[in-house]
């Protein structure tokens, strides 16, 4: 048995999931193969870490309620505080807690990939961290009739700039038509602000790196259009992949 | 940065709890064995990330380390607190029945948390059908074929998801290793 069956079978191996005639397989080949032997035990480390898992488990829903529920009490508790010095220190925590609320949460937001579009901190954090938002984009309807494994990820990390940088990972992307090239776009409503332009390389995966201002912030629709060189600079009507920031 | 506004607040709030409560909850029942502790502590730990949300500081820790520690602070005051009340058993949920030594001291069982905490997030980052597979086979403790029974998913997408989820946990507990940072 090659180790190209094998692999997929370890992890199942380690946690004891395989019928008894695989289970079998597997060990027989481990007996003679030192790379799955070196496999195995890596998965059993984690394997072991699981060992510390908590049970995966929700709390009971009326927790939150009880909780925000709270907060509010100690927020009008706050702001109906007399002018008193004692007063302004409490005024003067609660806007320290806001604001500290806030990179809470865009940190947290980088640390999951999740963005808080509602609250309006999608962005503007730390140039180490992770993607603010990672976002599907998926042919538009047109685009989508006899095309296989088309597909493309855009990753946005704010900059300190306040630029956002955008990172498209396109799969099976085709290349733009002769003298066309694509251009991505951030959209809101009937407003589009470009991100910049580029070519791919049809099939395999195009990496592309582009940079947008930070008004593009509040448009929350991305879009990649092909467009016709020595054509008018207003957006083609072309759209070829189509994805919108969570 | 401008201050943020009450609904704000909630909002931040809100957020906050739908992301981590899974894991301070799973924490709690793992340290404290029974599921009022635990709820205790889910509360106990947002209202003080809360009322010491100006206590954080982002250039020294991430978000999940300090709050971390809010939790193992708020676990340890609720154990002195009931250290005189007799354990509570299982509900008879097989995932709440906890076993813990009760040799061991407050400060042992929570420091034993940490692995927790990272194994709960490492989790919490993988999507879901990915997660499904996994807490399915470890904690529900079924065979491949029998997940794919349960769940309707061929074969071999059980064992697909299986690999690609022991990958994940393995790159994200290797680089919340690598950037871990004493705990105190």
């Amino acid at each position: 048995m090659k180790c190209a069956k094998i692999h997929p079978n370890l992890p199942a191996f380690v946690l004891g999931g395989l019928e008894s005639q695989e289970d079998a397989e597997v060990r027989r080949h481990l007996a003679s193969c030192s790379d799955c032997r070196r496999e195995l035990e890596e998965l059993r480390k984690v394997n072991r870490a699981l060992e510390a898992a908590p049970p995966p488990a929700n709390p009971p829903s009326h927790l939150k309620d009880e909780i925000l529920s709270q907060v509010r009490a100690e927020q009008r508790y706050l702001s109906t505080e007399d002018e008193s010095s004692v007063a302004e220190e409490r005024a003067s925590s609660t806007i320290a807690r806001s604001k500290n609320l806030r990179i809470i949460l865009s940190s947290a937001a980088a640390a999951a990939v999740v963005a808080f579009v509602a609250i309006g901190v999608l962005l503007g954090f730390q140039r180490e961290e992770p993607p603010v938002a990672t976002i599907q984009l998926v042919p538009t309807p047109q685009e989508a009739a006899g095309l296989e494994g088309y597909w493309g990820v855009a990753e946005i990390r704010p900059q300190p700039s306040g630029n956002q940088q955008v990172e498209l990972k396109l799969n099976n992307f085709e290349q733009p038509k002769p003298n066309s090239y694509y251009e991505l776009w951030f959209v809101s409503g009937e407003s589009r602000i470009s991100a910049g332009s580029f070519t791919s390389v049809g099939k395999g995966e195009t990496r592309v790196m582009l940079n947008a201002p930070p008004e593009t912030r509040n448009y929350h629709t991305l879009l990649i259009t092909e467009e016709h060189v020595d054509e008018r600079p207003a957006p083609g009507d072309e759209a070829a992949l189509k994805g919108v920031v969570p | 940065m401008a201050r943020l506004t009450g609904p704000e607040v909630e909002a931040a709030i809100s957020a906050l709890y739908d992301r981590y409560s899974r894991t301070v909850y799973g924490v709690g029942l793992k340290i404290l064995g029974d599921r009022p502790s635990a709820e205790e502590l889910v509360q106990d730990v947002f209202l003080k990330v809360w009322r010491s949300a100006g206590t954080f500081d982002s250039s020294r820790s991430s978000f999940s380390t300090w709050l971390y520690r809010v939790t193992r602070s708020c676990a340890l005051d609720l154990y002195r607190k009931r250290a005189s009340r007799i354990p509570q058993v299982s509900d008879g949920e097989p995932h709440i029945a906890i076993a813990r030594d009760s040799s061991a001291g407050p400060q042992e069982v929570v420091d034993e948390s940490w692995l927790s905490w990272r194994v709960s997030r490492a989790l919490e980052v993988l999507d879901a059908p990915h997660r499904e597979v996994i807490e399915l086979a470890y904690f529900g403790g079924l065979s491949q074929r029998e997940i794919s029974e349960r769940t309707g998913m061929p074969l071999g997408t059980v064992k697909t998801r299986t690999t690609r989820a022991f990958k994940s946990l393995r790159t994200e507990l290797t680089i919340q290793d690598s950037s871990r940072e004493p705990i105190r």
